[in-house]
């Protein structure tokens, strides 16, 4: 078969050697092999901009459905990150154990997240388990915020103070995934699936009073 | 990409259209084999519950003599109690535990995290251990025990705990032996009231084995709450 013959092959046509240009199903796969020729800061800036994109999402939670969409694209690359800067940040500011404490918080995340989806699932809701994990995941964004702020401002802040922060950042991170999982949850049980995300989050944000 | 890609679909196409069909046919159970334990199908049906039946199953723990609980539970057990009511307890201790010690030192303000694998591994080895050492213990007296309802009963006999954990936050240390004792007594009789009707199938020695486990096991928890996450801080 020389180089430039079409050879027709089902919805498609065969060009070539190597290249199977199906027309009826172009459109991702196409985009994904010209991707494989750019430079590697392209493919950095493009998953950053996506992680910067969701964020966007968690800080001003809308109720509205059609933010539900762009998240529907999960990726575990936010969670990760957000979870090792929490996981880092509470271990550099204790005393002692730092590394027992990254790997409590590290667990309690992901194991947390994973657990949390289980039981949406197992009460009736209609969740895919990754895009629930990543949800989760990406809420935790504000308790994020508060650690570090507190990591910052240290000797200024009394134990009400930083209360108040804490309490301020739980409440945004529980009102931003509920604003997306309640709408997956089961009508009549939606109490005992939500409660869950909530001893999650609060469970997370009772650390950064401490540091 | 793909070769042959047209085949392969087709070839798929048929194996998932069988699949579902058999589905169909045979029912859930029967087709599923010994693994069934690992899906989630197997675990849906005990989770059929909202919150106000949880909160009257647990209202139904702190009166222990009314057997109100078993006509709560009767066919219809859950395992949202058990699994979240020893989350909460987790929670509570770790918040409570570093709570307490906050107060003393102003300047060495770092909190111990080892109650966290301290307190999992305590509740659910005892929540979800001892109903499968009971199952055990009772299959080889020849009698067989209902093991969900046994595991939703030692779920939510742990939240006579939930007061007692907020209320160790106090530093009195009778106050605290005092609570620890009513919460022994508390847990234990409702455990026994309500395994009753199960021990009924055995004979008199044999029941006294069962108390027995339960008792201790009870013991070892509260003896452990007390001694470690909740021990004497010297001002």
């Amino acid at each position: 078969m020389t180089d430039n013959q079409q050879v027709p092959f089902g919805s498609g046509m065969f060009q070539g050697q190597a290249k199977f240009v199906d027309y009826a199903h172009m459109n991702q796969q196409d985009v994904q092999m010209n991707t494989l020729d750019e430079p590697v800061l392209d493919t950095l800036l493009r998953d950053i901009n996506m992680i910067l994109y969701k964020l966007s999402y968690v800080i001003i939670p809308r109720m509205k459905e059609t933010q539900g969409r762009k998240l529907r694209n999960w990726d575990l690359w936010g969670p990760l990150l957000l979870s090792l800067l929490l996981a880092m940040t509470l271990g550099i500011n204790s005393n002692q154990s730092s590394d027992s404490i990254f790997g409590t918080i590290f667990i309690i995340m992901w194991g947390g997240s994973a657990v949390i989806t289980v039981n949406a699932k197992l009460l009736g809701g209609q969740v895919s388990f990754f895009q629930s994990v990543c949800v989760l995941g990406y809420c935790v964004f504000p308790i994020n915020i508060a650690a570090v702020l507190i990591t910052f401002l240290q000797s200024y802040l009394g134990f009400f103070l930083r209360l108040i922060i804490v309490g301020a950042a739980f409440l945004w991170s529980t009102f931003s995934s509920l604003s997306f999982m309640s709408s997956m949850m089961n009508e009549e049980k939606k109490v005992i699936s939500v409660y869950p995300i909530f001893l999650f989050y609060m469970f997370l944000s009772w650390f950064c009073i401490f540091i | 990409m793909d070769f042959g890609i047209q085949n392969q679909t087709d070839e798929q196409k048929q194996a998932n259209k069988e699949y579902p069909i058999q589905n169909n046919n045979e029912g859930n159970k029967n087709q599923q084999g010994y693994c069934a334990f690992l899906t989630i199908q197997f675990y849906t049906p005990y989770f059929n519950v909202t919150e106000t039946d949880v909160l009257q199953r647990i209202q139904g723990t702190f009166l222990p003599l009314r057997p109100d609980f078993l006509n709560l539970i009767r066919g219809n057990p859950d395992l949202w109690g058990p699994i979240w009511i020893n989350a909460t307890l987790i929670f509570l201790i770790t918040a409570i535990a570093n709570l307490r010690q906050i107060d003393e030192e102003k300047e060495n303000q770092s909190f111990v995290i080892s109650y966290v694998p301290q307190a999992t591994a305590l509740l659910y080895i005892i929540a979800f251990g001892t109903p499968i050492i009971l199952a055990g213990v009772m299959k080889f007296l020849g009698v067989d025990l209902s093991f969900f309802q046994t595991i939703c009963l030692y779920g939510y006999s742990m939240s006579t705990l939930l007061p007692i954990t907020i209320l160790c936050y106090f530093q009195n240390e009778l106050f605290l032996w005092l609570i620890i004792v009513y919460g022994f007594a508390n847990s234990s009789l409702f455990l026994i009231v309500n395994l009753k009707e199960e021990l009924d199938k055995l004979q008199i020695q044999k029941k006294y084995i069962i108390i027995g486990i339960v008792v201790t096991m009870q013991l070892a928890l509260y003896l452990f709450y007390k001694l470690v996450f909740f021990s004497y801080v010297n001002k």
